[in-house]
């Protein structure tokens, strides 16, 4: 039984590993991005989420989806950023629920690519503790982290504001886009990231050269909720 | 899938010509399943198999290159590739090279072919992109065939100049100096009993004379460079072009076995043999020293222009090419006209109208010019101006630049005024208000100023605008008086009726086209603020100071390219055919499609005339 477990548990960790090294475009990428009521996850609650997949190395412009959830609570200041208003929470919000194992289904499988992951991470792990979930353990890629290291590693001197989406976009040359809703946010963190990737090296890397440059695993999980 | 739905997608394919055309039910059909990718500068994108589809620059710089490596077309944000390899699977091997990283909109095969059945404009816009870049092909591979190796098969001898310019060792710097000034040339063989013995260059005049403080009393023995390299007339062009690269020398002189010399070849006569260039064209202007010579120069603008138009110049660009040696020939007959008849009393500007100081003069464009003089002349003075316009459009004529059927020439005494005389002429034109009167003058309200003090100029052209400003009715009547000969829109299907019978209908690209966009912009030009005075300028100007919509500006522009190219091109084609330029477009050549879109230039000046006629009309025509 004990081998049996450590047999499958070997073979799942080898078929990760030899995914990990084959090229970057074998893997589908969940882009995400997400408006908040305010910074801290403990405290503030997500009020939309915009995402796009990348399959085959490109951007599927039609995977993009754009929910807002309804439990968030909105207040003023954050009307002011995003321009969400309370009918729009009525008229296109989804009960919670649905939301949330929607979003597990399409996640699963992928690697999901967020900038500036401490939020966005956090945030996830606070959804995953509103309502009682299976698992979901993933793979994660930071392009504020890789463009962190890839200005470090050119010795560039970047400054205070300088690795927000739009200036890191800016130093690519990538278009800018005027609105800051989520799914913008998210189709603007997915060229970033195909643009970061064709200044990678020569050759391409792999799934496991991005989250050497900023990535990581990460499990989320409702257990500690019963 | 799920159809696109994020707002920065949907704005930019809204506002990028074609696709801006379509419904957004139709744009909603051909984004689905559309993907972004991101290519590497460098990269050469393959377009086969599924990939073999409609591309749009959503961001970036992107080349289309013939299977050969000629440059056919570049692209940039907004343009479109890959039509070819859906309609036609790429015959001809066109390959996409990415210039600056793009971002770029790959859409779906299926989409995109079902809009091409469902929308005519759509598909009109995309067979023209075609049918032009297929001409720019045929263009790449002619020019990438034919002129470098003959060149440089021609004999020396063609090319080298046979007036020899030689001194004695005993001669004196100083001599030779000024011989060489005298014969403008920038070299001196020193000869000793008729064979050559040493060169004396302009540069080691500079190096070998003044730099050291030598005497100008030395013999040329002392500095010249003795036995330099020649080489014998039964060279090559291309030996001349070795030698003298390897030695790293301008000056080869041309000398038979026993030293001889029988000519001298500068790198100067290489460059100017590789390649008829504006810039050189106009550096001959500069040193010929009577008509004559300066006709036989004259005599390659043409030659010059058709090369130009073949090489595929923005039209806008030779407009200024042909200005710019107008110009010069202009400025260098004023020189020789002071060298016969002395200097002038006082000062005076020379002064050019219509096309010449809008810079699109073309094929065989005549002369309109006058003289500004600072102050009345009294009759002996008056003779001298006479005398010296008479000489420069005398000139200009048998240099190629043909007088003005209406006499609006220095030459003529009416256009030969100081300021003032000027001034109340505009005055005049802008007050009488009658249509015919107004009709005769407009050309006088494109004014530049080729010679002399510009500041007198600008102070007429300054008087004539308040005087316009002032004039209410003046841009009303104008206006109307410019709208009366209108785009020729029915000749289209006048030509598909007749297209067959013995009624062969000729099209004047200039009267019947540029001229109108040219009457337009000068009646807004007029309107502005600031004085512009050729015809995309005038628009763009325009536009900014709001008298005129910025798409009705845009579309004028662009009608008034497509027309100059179109008849820059006729008239080469019927240059090379009769020796004889000619502005008429023969419809038989053109195909359906470019008919179809000649016909939509036509249809944007008729509404640039509407929104004249409404703006400073009151829309009664």
């Amino acid at each position: 039984m004990l081998v049996n477990r450590m047999v499958r548990a070997f073979d799942t960790w080898q078929a990760r590993r030899s995914e990990q090294s084959r090229s970057w475009q074998e893997s589908t990428y969940f882009v995400l991005d997400m408006e908040t009521t305010g910074l801290d996850p403990k405290q503030h609650q997500v009020i939309s989420l915009g995402w796009v997949l990348i399959e085959r190395g490109v951007i599927q412009l039609d995977t993009a989806q754009h929910l807002l959830l309804d439990s968030a609570q909105i207040d003023d200041s954050s009307v002011g950023i995003h321009m969400i208003t309370d009918t729009d929470v009525l008229e296109q919000g989804r009960r919670h629920a649905s939301v949330l194992r929607y979003l597990r289904q399409i996640m699963k499988d992928k690697v999901l690519v967020v900038h500036y992951s401490p939020l966005e991470l956090g945030f996830l792990k606070m959804l995953w503790q509103t309502q009682p979930m299976p698992d979901l353990a993933i793979d994660w890629v930071d392009t504020m982290q890789i463009e962190r290291r890839r200005c470090e590693r050119a010795q560039t001197v970047i400054q205070e504001g300088g690795y927000r989406l739009g200036a890191c976009r800016d130093r690519y040359g990538l278009p800018d886009y005027p609105s800051h809703d989520a799914l913008t946010d998210a189709l603007a963190t997915a060229e970033l990231l195909l643009a970061q990737i064709a200044h990678y090296s020569r050759q391409e890397p792999s799934l496991q050269d991005l989250k050497k440059l900023g990535g990581g695993h990460i499990r989320l999980s409702s257990k500690t909720i019963a | 899938m799920a159809a696109i739905d994020i707002p920065e997608v949907i704005k930019f394919v809204d506002a990028t010509p074609p696709f801006s055309s379509l419904t957004h039910a139709q744009q909603k059909q051909l984004l689905a399943g559309v993907e972004l990718t991101y290519a590497r500068q460098g990269e050469i994108l393959n377009l086969k198999n599924e990939r073999a589809t409609l591309h749009l620059i959503r961001r970036g710089a992107c080349e289309i290159r013939s299977s050969q490596g000629a440059l056919v077309d570049k692209l940039a944000d907004g343009d479109c590739f890959g039509v070819a390899s859906v309609l036609e699977q790429n015959p001809e091997g066109l390959q996409v090279v990415v210039l600056e990283d793009s971002l770029i909109y790959r859409f779906q095969k299926e989409g995109f072919q079902t809009l091409l059945q469902e929308s005519e404009d759509f598909a009109v816009f995309f067979a023209h992109t075609r049918s032009s870049r297929l001409r720019k092909l045929s263009r790449a591979q002619a020019t990438d065939l034919a002129t470098p190796a003959l060149q440089l098969s021609t004999p020396i001898t063609q090319i080298m100049s046979q007036t020899l310019i030689t001194a004695g060792v005993t001669s004196t710097v100083q001599a030779a100096a000024k011989q060489m000034t005298e014969a403008r040339v920038s070299s001196i063989m020193v000869i000793e009993h008729n064979q050559l013995v040493g060169i004396v260059t302009d540069r080691d005049l500079r190096s070998r004379v003044l730099a050291v403080g030598a005497s100008p009393d030395l013999p040329l023995a002392e500095v010249m460079t003795s036995a330099p390299a020649t080489m014998d007339p039964t060279g090559l062009v291309m030996h001349a072009q070795i030698l003298m690269s390897e030695n790293n020398i301008h000056h080869l002189p041309i000398v038979e076995s026993d030293l001889t010399p029988v000519g001298m070849v500068t790198a100067a006569d290489l460059l100017r043999h590789q390649e008829l260039s504006p810039l050189l064209l106009i550096n001959q202007i500069n040193r010929q020293q009577d008509v004559e010579s300066l006709q036989k120069v004259c005599s390659q603008l043409t030659t010059l222009i058709v090369n130009l138009i073949l090489t595929d110049m923005k039209t806008t660009d030779i407009g200024s090419v042909i200005a710019a040696i107008t110009d010069s020939l202009t400025r260098r007959l004023i020189e020789l006209g002071f060298e016969r008849f002395g200097r002038p009393p006082f000062a005076f500007s020379f002064i050019v109208f219509g096309s010449q100081a809008r810079k699109d003069q073309s094929l065989g464009s005549d002369q309109d010019n006058g003289m500004l003089l600072s102050k009345t002349p009294n009759e002996q003075e008056a003779a001298y101006f006479a005398s010296l316009a008479q000489y420069i459009c005398e000139g200009l004529d048998q240099c190629g630049i043909r007088r003005c059927p209406g006499e609006i020439m220095a030459s003529n005494p009416k256009w030969r005024l100081p300021e003032a005389d000027w001034q109340s002429s505009f005055t005049d034109w802008v007050e009488s208000s009658s249509p015919s009167a107004l009709l005769n003058a407009s050309i006088f309200f494109d004014i530049r100023c080729v010679y002399g003090d510009d500041a007198c100029v600008q102070r007429v052209i300054a008087g004539m605008q308040s005087r316009v400003m002032k004039t209410s009715l003046f841009l009303a009547t104008l206006t109307r008086t410019a709208t009366v000969a209108k785009p020729p829109l029915g000749f289209f299907r006048n030509f598909l009726l007749e297209s067959s019978g013995e009624h062969k209908h000729h099209l004047d690209l200039k009267h019947q086209g540029l001229a109108l966009i040219n009457d337009l912009a000068r009646i807004y030009g007029l309107g502005c603020r600031h004085y512009k005075v050729s015809t995309k300028e005038r628009l763009e100007q325009a536009a900014r100071e709001k008298l005129i919509g910025l798409d009705v500006a845009r579309n004028l522009m662009e009608a008034w390219d497509e027309l100059n190219e179109l008849r820059l091109q006729a008239q080469r084609k019927h240059w090379q055919k009769t020796g004889e330029p000619s502005a008429y477009l023969d419809p038989s050549e053109l195909s359906s499609l470019e008919r179809k879109h000649l016909k939509q230039t036509f249809a944007m000046i008729a509404d640039g005339q509407a929104a004249a006629l409404q703006r400073f009309s009151g829309g009664y025509a």
